[in-house]
């Protein structure tokens, strides 16, 4: 990977569950996602020094900021020497400093305004440096924090739900200049959130955590085209999971049973632990007329009856009872197929459903 | 006037006031930062002077300052019947309240931006000259006025440990009392009259400092 390179590796017994993580971050923007209370804050913590891991190591471009192993010495760097930005969720502003004294607090000598109005206009803010932090909105007072997280020349930044408090327009606005920044500077970035939408603006890299456990550590095509078990499916809220026997499979499809239906996958699943588990996107689900001749090759052709409908800006979202008494869930643009009651017939091509690697 | 009084309770006033802030500052500090056994059995000790009879914790000073303590025989601290006496009975009378006070301002403070200024590459001093003392200046100032003006009231401790001796340890409280036995009203009367306003204009600041306190944050809301 990139120079700059974070590694951790810990274990902390908690009070619910025990966190254990192990993780490498290059300069890029790993998101730490998972549902509140998975141990994401935790994590941050015991990177910037204010938690101590039971055990592991926690090494920056060579420097150990932290190591506790059964046997050997042990290395714990105070958080002031670990030059490791970190922008909290509710901002952590000093109250009594203007922005610009917030965002010169780290400058040696903290006199150094040039600096730290550099630091203001590359977020947009220098017209603000001298309001204190109750005088500015939300969106401004993360820039601020920020700004001062950048200030003492950390490579490392981390970042705590830093936009859920914010607008949607404002939201998408910081994630773009979060973005272009880190492609500036070449941050190394672990970004915390539980909001899916936030993780697939923001992220290069997504590591899905749940009760202290990663989950998967992916891109994030990957992640969504190969899930590596149901869990991370649900984490994600995918839509449509289903659990499936194999009936059958050869080198280059397979074939399994959903309940009862008989449903056709475009590779192979010799290896795969039974039962397996995959889901359906909607968009992979065609909804087409009751009457379509269940015209051959190789997709899967299913039926049932609409039980609900919604719009959803341009198409509308329903919800389809099985033959086999599952239900599914698909979009669609045409709105007659949509009618709660009204037969419908599926088209599911034979890669679009997505099976997870366990 | 007795102005030799006058200025000996300012003295040790200030001087008591002085190890208020050091000490008082310190233990609100450990006990806002720090969880220990006997944690309460502590909070319960430094709270006793303000409910025991000044008498009482005279007589503990004695025994602390007297002839076979540690204290004396270790450090030299020969200081019974010397105005120094007198300012330390005053500071701890004036302890519970000047803890008190601070350690609300201190723990009132978001640990997280305690922790935003140890990322930020602070230290313990650096965070608490630049950070914790700044955000919670009204509470310390107002405790600080408090246990002043408790020292500076102080009577009954004081006078057994420092004596009543004029111009060597006899304070305002002091010199009224002798001058009511001695039936000097007159005296008193302009005594009684000076300690009555310092009291007045320290609670009076107090209580300023709290509401200004108060309407800060309520301008500080979203």
């Amino acid at each position: 990977m990139t120079p700059s390179h974070l590694q951790i590796r810990i274990e902390k017994r908690l009070s619910n569950f025990k966190l254990n993580v192990d993780l490498a971050i290059g300069a890029e923007i790993l998101v730490l996602f998972g549902p509140s209370g998975a141990g994401k804050t935790q994590t941050l913590n015991a990177v910037a020094g204010l938690l101590t891991p039971d055990i592991g190591e926690i090494i920056f471009d060579g420097t150990t900021l932290f190591r506790r192993e059964v046997q050997g010495e042990v290395v714990n760097l105070p958080a002031r020497m670990r030059r490791i930005g970190y922008v909290f969720q509710q901002y952590a502003l000093f109250p009594h400093m203007t922005a610009l004294q917030n965002v010169a607090y780290p400058l040696k000598p903290p006199s150094d305004r040039n600096r730290a109005l550099d630091l203001l206009s590359q977020m947009h803010l220098e017209d603000l440096a001298d309001r204190y932090p109750h005088e500015l909105s939300g969106g401004q007072q993360q820039r601020v924090a920020i700004a001062r997280a950048l200030a003492a020349d950390s490579k490392v930044l981390l970042l705590d739900e830093p936009f859920s408090a914010l607008d949607q327009p404002i939201r998408q606005r910081l994630h773009a200049e979060l973005r272009s920044l880190q492609a500036q500077t070449g941050l190394v970035v672990l970004y915390v959130t539980h909001n899916l939408e936030d993780a697939l603006t923001v992220g290069h890299r997504l590591a899905i955590l749940n009760e202290g456990k990663l989950e998967q550590v992916a891109g994030i095509d990957e992640i969504f085209l190969r899930p590596a078990n149901r869990k991370v499916m649900e984490i994600l809220g995918l839509p449509n999971i289903i659990e499936a026997r194999i009936i059958e499979s050869s080198s280059d499809h397979a074939l399994i049973d959903w309940n009862g239906l008989k449903m056709r996958i475009g590779h192979s699943l010799t290896g795969y632990e039974a039962p397996i588990s995959g889901y359906i996107p909607p968009s992979e689900i065609e909804l087409i007329a009751p009457s379509a001749i269940s015209g051959g090759g190789d997709a899967n052709y299913l039926s049932g009856h609409v039980i609900s409908s919604r719009p959803s800006g341009g198409y509308h979202r329903v919800v389809i009872r099985l033959e086999n008494g599952s239900e599914i869930e698909a979009v669609t643009r045409k709105a007659d197929a949509a009618n709660p009651g009204s037969s419908v017939r599926l088209r599911i091509s034979e890669g679009g459903i997505i099976v997870s690697r366990k | 006037m007795n102005w030799e009084a006058v200025r000996l309770s300012l003295q040790v006033t200030l001087v008591a006031t002085t190890v208020l802030f050091v000490f008082g500052l310190t233990i609100a500090l450990v006990l806002v930062r720090f969880e220990f056994r006997g944690k309460i059995v502590v909070e319960t000790l430094i709270n006793l002077p303000l409910v025991l009879p000044p008498s009482v914790v005279g007589y503990y000073l004695l025994l602390a300052l007297g002839r076979n303590s540690p204290l004396v025989e270790w450090f030299h601290l020969q200081i019974l019947f010397t105005w120094p006496a007198a300012a330390i009975a005053s500071a701890v009378v004036g302890l519970p309240l000047m803890v008190q006070a601070s350690r609300a301002a201190i723990a009132g403070i978001d640990p997280v931006i305690e922790n935003a200024a140890r990322t930020l590459g602070s230290g313990e001093l650096e965070l608490l000259r630049r950070v914790t003392l700044p955000l919670a200046r009204r509470g310390v100032l107002a405790g600080l006025i408090l246990g002043g003006a408790r020292a500076l009231g102080e009577f009954g401790a004081t006078l057994m440990i420092a004596g009543n001796i004029p111009g060597k340890t006899q304070t305002l409280p002091l010199a009224i009392y002798d001058a009511v036995q001695s039936r000097r009203y007159e005296l008193a009367n302009r005594m009684v009259l000076m300690m009555t306003v310092m009291a007045f204009l320290g609670l009076w600041l107090v209580r300023r400092l709290e509401n200004s306190d108060r309407s800060r944050r309520i301008s500080t809301m979203p």
